[in-house]
């Protein structure tokens, strides 16, 4: 036995530097929140790049050269889909030049597939029906339910494009859910005193995060993004708020605070910025600081109201 | 909260913006630097941006002397750009150039920024239902300041815009008062913009006084148009917004384009053409 630990080790640390000598999986992911998830999974296999970083619209990405130049070079593109990349992403795909990224092909994962969407238009959707998303809200993340369905995907799809690292894959993943359990639970313990709690939002993209933590969404502010309120919406909204007891405004980081912070000093309700994805701040490290940091944000703003 | 608890700050906002703009309107449209606002404020929300780079919140004093200091700094580009004739170059060209380059630079340092820059966009935007009362006040006393500098030095300042050749001719250091100039506009133009945001703010800037252009030309005749117009448009602009159900600024802003086509045509049927 005392001869056998140090072979092992030896064989281990060969092992290791074997892989690292590897060529590493190039991911791409259109989110940071996606590109955490993949590297949580994917470990020192991969190396991710996100398109859009978090403090950025995903709706609206001003694509840069290096975009082409990161898909010309991707193994594996993983969008959140359901038309959120539809603005920049299409283009920058066919400009790359990189067949493997094409959607249909094994390196393009849509990470929506699977996931509970929400806000699915029943009927058809047409254009008088204003800025609907045609398959679903596609904000999908924000339930940390979503988050493990998006990283088993990445999980089975790096398999298949990267056989060798299938052990690798499933201990990460393993490793991930399990950190997931445990923190799903703590955050559903921190927000449970205020299930039921009434919100407004700016725009309609918290719909996922609502449902998992038990809010309830009554408005929104601005229900078209770019077109400010109309008279009539806003004191709706304020009044709104007001027989509601509504307690908080909730806004994505990249609006401006003007017209929330107006309707909030009329009503009485306090603007909480909530960030919808990782690199929202600094802080907003990964998957799970993301929600650490809004359940955080939420809680404190809730707190000031008693 | 009545709707006309709702809508009386937007309008009383307007009506305070129709003074001054009327005002600057007239002096802007003589000089023939039509876009200048649009210049003055994209120059102003690069200074806002760079303060918040350097760790200023967007809202704070800070910001807004900063955004003061870049109006200023655009301010003497405008005045020592002026080229009295001399050369082919319009004024209306640095005008564009200093926007198009202000805008751009705006854009590459939040592309820089390592957060929550993107609102930055909503900057020119505005919502004028959004101002508060003492938002109000404030800009009203910054508007009459403004207001009577214009008043005391009115001989100057109208002499410069409507006749430069006379102006030159009784020795007036042109580029100075033409930095006044700026500077009081862009000081109106900062805090109109942040309420109103650009459009609304061109609009009370351009449309009552090219109105009043049509119909008179003494400058006395002029103002007193350009302001019943800007009361009486923006008052029905405030209420075709209830009733239609649609946004304050960009209704105003249409009902504008409709009275100054309703009133050319009136001028047409009605008038004899004025002589220039």
């Amino acid at each position: 036995m005392k001869r056998t630990l140090p072979i092992l080790l030896a064989f281990a640390a060969l092992a290791s530097f074997g892989s690292a000598a590897e060529a590493k999986l190039r991911v791409v992911t259109s989110l940071q929140d996606l590109a955490s998830i993949a590297q949580a999974v994917g470990g020192d296999r991969v190396e991710t790049f996100a398109l859009a970083k978090g403090y950025q619209d995903p709706h609206f990405v001003d694509a840069k050269p290096s975009f082409v130049l990161q898909l010309s070079r991707a193994d594996l593109l993983i969008v959140a889909g359901l038309e959120l990349e539809i603005g920049y992403l299409p283009p920058l795909i066919d400009q790359s030049r990189n067949d493997k990224v094409h959607p249909g092909n094994p390196g393009y994962l849509d990470a929506s597939v699977g996931a509970n969407i929400l806000q699915r238009p029943t009927t058809q959707v047409t254009r008088a029906m204003g800025d609907v998303h045609p398959y679903g809200n596609p904000h999908y993340w924000t339930d940390p339910a979503n988050g493990r369905v998006v990283a088993r995907a990445i999980a089975a799809r790096l398999t298949q494009l990267d056989a060798a690292g299938a052990a690798a894959y499933q201990k990460n993943l393993a490793a991930f859910e399990a950190r997931l359990t445990q923190k799903q639970a703590e955050w559903q313990a921190k927000m449970a005193p205020y299930a039921g709690t009434k919100v407004v939002t700016f725009h309609d993209s918290w719909p996922n995060f609502a449902k998992a933590f038990k809010l309830v969404i009554v408005g929104h502010v601005e229900p078209k993004p770019g077109i400010p309120p109309s008279p009539t919406h806003t004191l709706e909204t304020i009044n709104l708020i007001q027989t509601q007891k509504v307690p908080v405004i909730l806004v994505e980081p990249y609006f401006d605070r003007k017209t929330p912070d107006y309707i909030a000093g009329k009503s009485g309700a306090a603007v909480v910025i909530l960030y919808p994805s990782v690199g929202g701040t600094p802080a907003i490290k990964d998957y799970f600081s993301l929600f650490d940091t809004d359940i955080d944000a939420f809680l404190a703003a809730m707190k000031g109201k008693k | 909260m009545s709707i006309f608890q709702l809508l009386l700050p937007a309008f009383v906002a307007s009506l305070i913006l129709t003074g001054i703009h009327a005002y600057l309107g007239v002096h802007v449209v003589e000089r023939g630097v039509i876009f200048v606002d649009l210049s003055l404020a994209q120059i102003a929300a690069l200074g806002s941006t760079v303060a918040y780079l350097l760790g200023h919140d967007l809202h704070s004093t800070a910001a807004y002397l900063y955004s003061l200091g870049f109006t200023f700094l655009g301010a003497a580009i405008f005045a020592l750009s002026r080229v009295h004739r001399k050369t082919r170059i319009p004024q209306e060209a640095v005008i564009g150039i200093v926007y198009a380059v202000s805008a751009a630079v705006a854009i590459l340092v939040m592309s820089k920024a390592t957060q929550e820059t993107e609102h930055l966009k909503e900057m020119l935007v505005g919502n004028i239902l959004s101002v508060t009362w003492p938002e109000l006040a404030k800009t009203a006393v910054l508007y009459a300041l403004v207001g009577v500098f214009h008043y005391i030095f009115r001989k100057r300042f109208l002499l410069i815009s409507m006749d430069e050749q006379e102006a030159e001719r009784q020795g007036l250091n042109i580029r100075f008062w033409d930095f006044l100039f700026y500077v009081s506009f862009g000081f109106v133009v900062t805090s109109s913009v942040a309420i109103a945001g650009v459009l609304l703010v061109f609009c009370f800037l351009i449309v009552p006084s090219v109105t009043a252009m049509l119909f008179a030309s003494r400058l006395g005749t002029r103002l007193a148009i350009g302001w019943t117009m800007g009361a009486l448009v923006s008052a029905a602009g405030v209420g075709l917004s209830f009733v239609m159900d649609l946004p304050t600024g960009a209704a105003i802003v249409g009902t504008f384009g409709l009275a100054l086509l309703l009133l050319a045509g009136v001028r047409k049927a009605f008038f004899k053409p004025i002589a220039a």
